[in-house]
Parts: C-alpha cells; sequence; structure tokens
C-alpha cells in the first residue's frame, strides 16, 4: 500500500504555513517597532530598582566637640510568619516566641499572637540595641530578618534636652535645636536606580543612575557640655530640695550672648519622649513667662542712671511705702528705711526706692528702656518655640504701672530675656542677640556664627556704674548668700507673686529668682536661676542664690578662671 | 586539482572566520562575568565598609556615652570620690617672674 499526499492538502498546509508566518513576522515587527518602548519597558521594571537614598542627620557637638546627638543605622526585627515552619510544615510561632522572647523582655504570648495575627510581614522590635540584635541573629530562626532603620541617639542622656529638642517617629525635628535647625540636619535624600538580579544584588553591567544623598549640616552649639551638666544636676536637686514646681536656668556669655547651658525642670529623656508629660516638654527658660520681681529694679535703676536722672548717691526719704495712682506700693515686711540712697535700694530691694526712681524717670522713658533691654519681644535665640513675654502697649499704662513695672510687676519675661538683659549690663551696655549654634559644617566648609549686637542700651559709664551697685547688692546687700569666695559677684534678687487666672495674685506662692554675673568686673557669664514655687516661700531666693554660687564656683574652676579679688 | 585547491582555501577561510567569532564572543563573556564578579565583589565591599563605618560610629557613642560628665560623676560618687573644697590657684604673672 503507497501512502500519497493529495495535492489539495499540500496546498493547505502551504497556505497555512505561509499565513502563519506572515502572522508572526508581522507581530515581531510589531513589537521590534511599535511596541518596542513597552516590551523594554516591561523588561527594565523586572530588574531595574528605584530607591531613595537616605541622607544622613546631621551630628550636633557642644562648643569643646563632645557629641550630643547622632544618628546611627540599628537593626529593625521584623518577622514573616508564613515562614516560620518546622520540617512537617506546622507552624513554631511558640518555640520561636518562646527563644527570642527573653531577649526582649518581652512576654512570649504577647510575640506569638502577634506571629498568628495574620499579618503577612510585621516589625517585631524596631531600633534594637546592638547587642540585642546581635543575640537574636545569632539564633539564625528561620523567618526573622533584620532592617536597618536609622536612630537619633542622645549619649549624654537627658543632659541637654530642653536645648538640643528631639526627632520623632518621622524623622522630624521637634522642639530646641532639632526643631529650628531640621532642615539643615536633615540634608535632602538622593536616588538610586540599578539593575538588579534575581537575589538582589546589584548588577555592574546595566543601567546605573545615581543623585547623591546631600548629608545634613554638622552642629557645633555655643553649649559647654561640663556647665550644661552642672546647671541641670544643680537644678534638679534644689527643685527636689525645694519641692518647687518647676524652674529654669540660663547661662550666657556676656560679651557676644553665646548660651552656655539652658536647663528647665521638669525635663525628659529624649530617648524616651513617649513617656514624658506635656509640661515636660516646655523649655522654661524661653517658653515660660514669670514677672520677674526685684530682679527688674536693675533695669530700672539703669534707665534712671543713663537718663541722668539719679546718681548713685541721690537719696530719698524711704516712709516704708510709695503712693502712686492713687495706690500704696510697699517695701517687703513693710520696712521703713529712711534717708536712703540708690544703692542701697538695690542693695535692700525696696520697692518704694524702685517706684521713687521710676517716679524721677517717668512712664514713657521706663517702656523705652524696658523695651530697649529686650523684654516684651523674643530674644530671636535660634531654638523652637520661643515666647516674647508680656509687656503692655504705654497706652494701656494705668498710672499705677509705673510703680509696680519699676520693681518688676504687671509684665512678664522669660529667664533667657533676663539673662540677655543682665548680659547688657555686665558687658558694657550692648544688647546681644542670644545663640546657640556656634558654627555649621556642610559641604562647602565651616560656616560660623557672627554674635549679633542688637543696639546699645545704656551708656559704658552707666553699666560701670550699674555693676559697682549690684557688686555691693552682693557684698553687703540682700544678695550676699551669691558671694563666691576669690571672685567679685555682681547680682540680684527677685520675689515675685504669681497672677491667678481671676486676676489677682495666688496666696503665699512666689517665683524666686536671681541674675548676676561673675566675676563682676570683665564678667565671663551671667547666670539667672528661677525656682517657682519653692517651698521656702519669701526667702526662695536664698536657694537660688545657693544655687548660683555652685554652678559659678564650677564653671569657673571648669573654665580656670583666675579668681579676681584675694 | 585547481578547484580542490579552492574548496580547501573556502573551507579553511570559513572555519577561520566561525573559529574567530567563537573565540570574541567567548572572550567578551569572559570579560562580561568577570566585571559581573568584580561588580558583586565591589558591592560585597561597599557592604562590609558600611557595617564598619556602623560599627565605628557605635563605638563614638559608646565612648562619648562613656566620657559624659553626668556619668562620670555618678561613677566618681559610687566609688566614694568628693569634690575638692578648693582648687589652688598659681598666678601666671608670679609662674612667670618666677623664670
Amino acid at each position: 500500500m503507497t501512502a500519497t499526499i493529495s495535492h489539495r492538502r499540500l496546498r493547505v498546509l502551504f497556505a497555512f504555513f505561509a499565513v502563519a508566518s506572515l502572522v508572526l513576522s508581522a507581530r515581531l515587527a510589531y513589537w521590534q517597532t511599535v511596541g518596542r518602548g513597552e516590551l523594554l519597558s516591561r523588561a527594565t521594571d523586572q530588574v531595574h530598582s528605584d530607591l531613595a537614598v537616605a541622607a544622613q542627620r546631621g551630628i550636633i557637638k557642644d562648643r569643646s566637640g563632645a557629641i550630643l546627638a547622632t544618628t546611627v543605622e540599628l537593626r529593625s526585627l521584623y518577622a514573616i510568619p508564613a515562614q516560620m515552619k518546622d520540617r512537617d510544615g506546622n507552624d513554631t510561632f511558640a518555640s520561636v516566641a518562646a527563644a527570642i522572647a527573653p531577649i526582649l523582655g518581652e512576654r512570649p504570648e504577647v510575640l506569638r499572637a502577634a506571629f498568628a495575627s495574620g499579618a503577612e510581614w510585621l516589625f517585631v522590635r524596631r531600633r534594637l540595641p546592638e547587642d540585642v540584635a546581635a543575640r537574636i541573629a545569632a539564633l539564625h530562626i528561620k523567618g526573622l530578618g533584620f532592617e536597618m532603620e536609622p536612630k537619633r541617639l542622645y549619649p549624654n542622656g537627658a543632659v541637654g534636652a530642653q536645648v538640643l529638642g528631639f526627632v520623632n517617629d518621622d524623622g522630624l525635628g521637634q522642639y530646641g535645636v532639632e526643631g529650628r535647625y531640621d532642615d539643615e540636619l536633615a540634608g535632602t535624600p538622593g536616588r538610586l536606580v540599578v539593575a538588579r538580579d534575581p537575589a538582589n544584588r546589584e548588577l555592574a553591567l546595566g543601567l546605573r543612575a545615581a543623585v547623591a544623598a546631600r548629608n545634613g549640616d554638622d552642629l557645633s552649639l555655643t553649649i559647654d557640655l561640663a556647665v550644661q551638666n552642672a546647671a541641670e544636676r544643680e537644678l534638679a536637686a534644689v527643685v527636689e530640695r525645694e519641692k518647687a514646681a518647676g524652674g529654669a536656668i540660663v547661662i550666657l556669655d556676656p560679651k557676644d550672648g553665646a548660651v552656655l547651658a539652658i536647663a528647665s525642670s521638669p525635663t525628659y529623656d529624649p530617648a524616651r519622649v513617649g513617656s514624658a508629660k506635656a509640661e515636660a516638654l516646655r523649655d522654661r527658660a524661653i517658653s515660660w513667662t514669670y514677672e520677674p520681681g526685684s530682679t527688674m529694679k536693675a533695669i530700672t535703676v539703669a534707665a534712671a542712671l543713663d537718663k541722668g536722672v539719679i546718681t548713685p548717691s541721690t537719696t530719698y526719704e524711704d516712709r516704708g511705702c510709695a503712693t502712686i495712682g492713687g495706690r500704696t506700693l510697699c517695701n517687703a515686711g513693710f520696712r521703713s528705711y529712711g534717708q536712703t540712697n540708690v544703692t542701697q535700694i538695690l542693695a535692700r530691694s525696696q520697692n518704694a526706692g524702685a517706684v521713687f526712681v521710676a517716679g524721677k524717670l517717668g512712664a514713657a522713658e521706663l517702656n523705652a528702656y524696658v523695651h530697649a533691654f529686650g523684654f516684651g519681644e523674643r530674644t530671636g535665640v535660634d531654638l523652637a518655640v520661643e515666647t516674647g513675654g508680656i509687656v503692655r502697649p504705654l497706652a494701656e499704662w494705668y498710672p499705677v504701672d509705673l510703680g509696680t513695672i519699676s520693681f518688676g510687676q504687671g509684665l512678664s519675661v522669660t529667664p533667657l530675656q533676663l539673662a540677655s538683659a543682665y548680659a547688657a549690663i555686665a558687658n558694657g551696655g550692648t544688647l546681644y542677640r542670644p545663640y546657640v549654634v556656634a558654627s555649621r559644617r556642610d559641604a562647602d566648609g565651616e560656616h560660623r556664627t557672627a554674635p549679633v549686637a542688637v543696639r546699645r542700651v545704656i551708656s559704658q559709664e552707666t553699666s560701670a556704674t550699674l555693676v559697682t551697685m549690684l557688686t555691693a547688692t552682693v557684698d553687703i546687700g540682700i544678695a550676699n548668700a551669691a558671694a563666691l569666695k576669690g571672685f567679685s559677684v555682681a547680682g540680684k534678687t527677685g520675689t515675685a507673686q504669681i497672677p491667678s487666672d481671676d486676676g489677682r495674685y495666688v496666696d503665699d506662692a512666689y517665683i524666686s529668682s536671681f541674675a548676676g554675673f561673675v566675676p563682676a568686673i570683665d564678667p565671663r557669664m551671667v547666670v539667672v536661676v528661677v525656682l517657682e514655687r519653692p517651698q521656702s516661700k519669701l526667702l526662695g531666693t536664698v536657694p537660688a542664690m545657693n544655687t548660683f554660687k555652685t554652678i559659678a564656683t564650677d564653671a569657673l574652676r571648669y573654665a580656670r578662671v583666675q579668681p579676681d579679688r584675694p | 586539482m585547481h578547484g580542490a585547491s579552492w574548496e580547501i582555501r573556502s573551507f579553511l577561510l570559513a572555519t577561520s572566520v566561525i573559529v574567530s567569532c567563537f573565540l570574541l564572543v567567548l572572550l567578551y563573556l569572559a570579560q562580561a562575568t568577570a566585571v559581573s564578579a568584580a561588580g558583586y565583589e565591589a558591592q560585597r565591599f561597599a557592604a562590609e565598609r558600611d557595617e564598619l563605618r556602623r560599627q565605628n560610629a557605635l563605638l563614638v557613642i559608646e565612648s562619648a556615652r562613656l566620657d559624659s560628665p553626668a556619668r562620670v560623676e555618678a561613677e566618681a560618687q559610687r566609688l566614694g570620690l568628693v569634690r575638692a573644697a578648693t582648687i589652688g590657684l598659681i598666678p601666671s604673672e608670679a609662674v612667670a617672674a618666677a623664670r
């Protein structure tokens, strides 16, 4: 039997192959021409990865180069529960939880419940300490892995927290330097487009496009870690001893307004911001105001001296009280001192004397000098969330305000404003803008902050006269507890009442403060100590002065300042 | 005879071309493989460098933590050390005069 193929069948077969060839050729031609781009795009997507490259947040250092804040990559532990199976395919949630729970300090049932929650992928714990991560990694548990995440670390713990601020979980700086300089510290993320193999490794051959990340700037602060530590240690101690509601300490370099230390109580640990109370986040040195009380008398006397309406030896007859605007304003304890000169007004902190000086000066001039010393407006310090205090416009002053403001009631200030004003008295009469960042280092090099002289407030002569008077206040006057062995100290105490919501003053509760500088001649630092509601009440200035004394002793010793007195 | 010689030459030429092409392709593949391998190696070194930098950063932080005045004070207290009541200072002028 001979097999034959009919011609018709052969023609059909040929035609089929011919048509098929044509269709395939046309399709091939389409993908090589019109559809080429789409095909290329699909192929590229399979192997290319487009990643944002995180910028390294800048380092913050103190004036000596000690690290105050820095960022490192820490390992975050994640789990893929579906991979937690034994050889028989059974879940190993319980054994995995039991293995890692003691290392994480967590209860095993909590971890087991998380693994069994149905999530495909979950973070078990983020940003683990390095030793903890290493111990878990050594277990080589299937279904657990690590991912690097940046973590802001503060090696000095809570020291400097109010100045530094913190970085939240979204990587944004909050409060302090972190908040104020967030843009500079954060830098700019880069971009990396590379071809990757199936194992997710970058291929040396293939497309590679990269825009380098610009790391954040490093900041060097004017803060001195040793002085900052002393300020915080002493503030915490005095607040505890006095059972005070809070307190603040500001230390400035009077020569240029550089902030050496800022302490605020209550405070917080930047590593545990989540557990901090809202009140603890407020920097009382710049975001809290109070009536300054008698520390303001130095400003009143400075204004009157500068205008030439009084001299240190100008006298008046003190009868214990002064009447102004139909109101009677009295000395503490209603004491009368008789014939008194202006130096004694400061040395004894006489309210009636301050009213006398203010009367010589006049409301317009006092108001002008109060503003010139920087009260009623923000100092402009380079920290986040500063408040300006309240000095009512002159048009809103009642006649009695001339008297009350002369001894620090009826206006509110921040501790930093007061320190800044005392710095102007100490340095010869120039008000400087306080600043915290001494220099910023970026890719172009170091950019130093130039101190800003805001204005001349009083003359050199007025400054010198007032320094002598404030030195007498410490040497022989009410602020004698602030006297330091071997050093001249100039300063003034302040006890202020606390306004209540109904416009009156709170009974039997005070804000005690001391503002001073040392050495009185050629001063190295201005220190303001403020205590809110100390249990010593009217005697609260004594613990404030003792705190000043301890801090000044430490800071002068640390700075190797030569004594200026035998 | 002339015809056979032409055929042999053609065969040799074709063979040479094919072998040359093969060798060229082999050379290209060898180079591409070497570049890829070097790329992987470079990537491994980069990862190693990054990890060493990270470990270094952690050590710097640990050093800063140990240098912290608050920690040093706490440690001094633990050891029973007390702050010196006074520190004797010799004026620099006196030292200079004595030289």
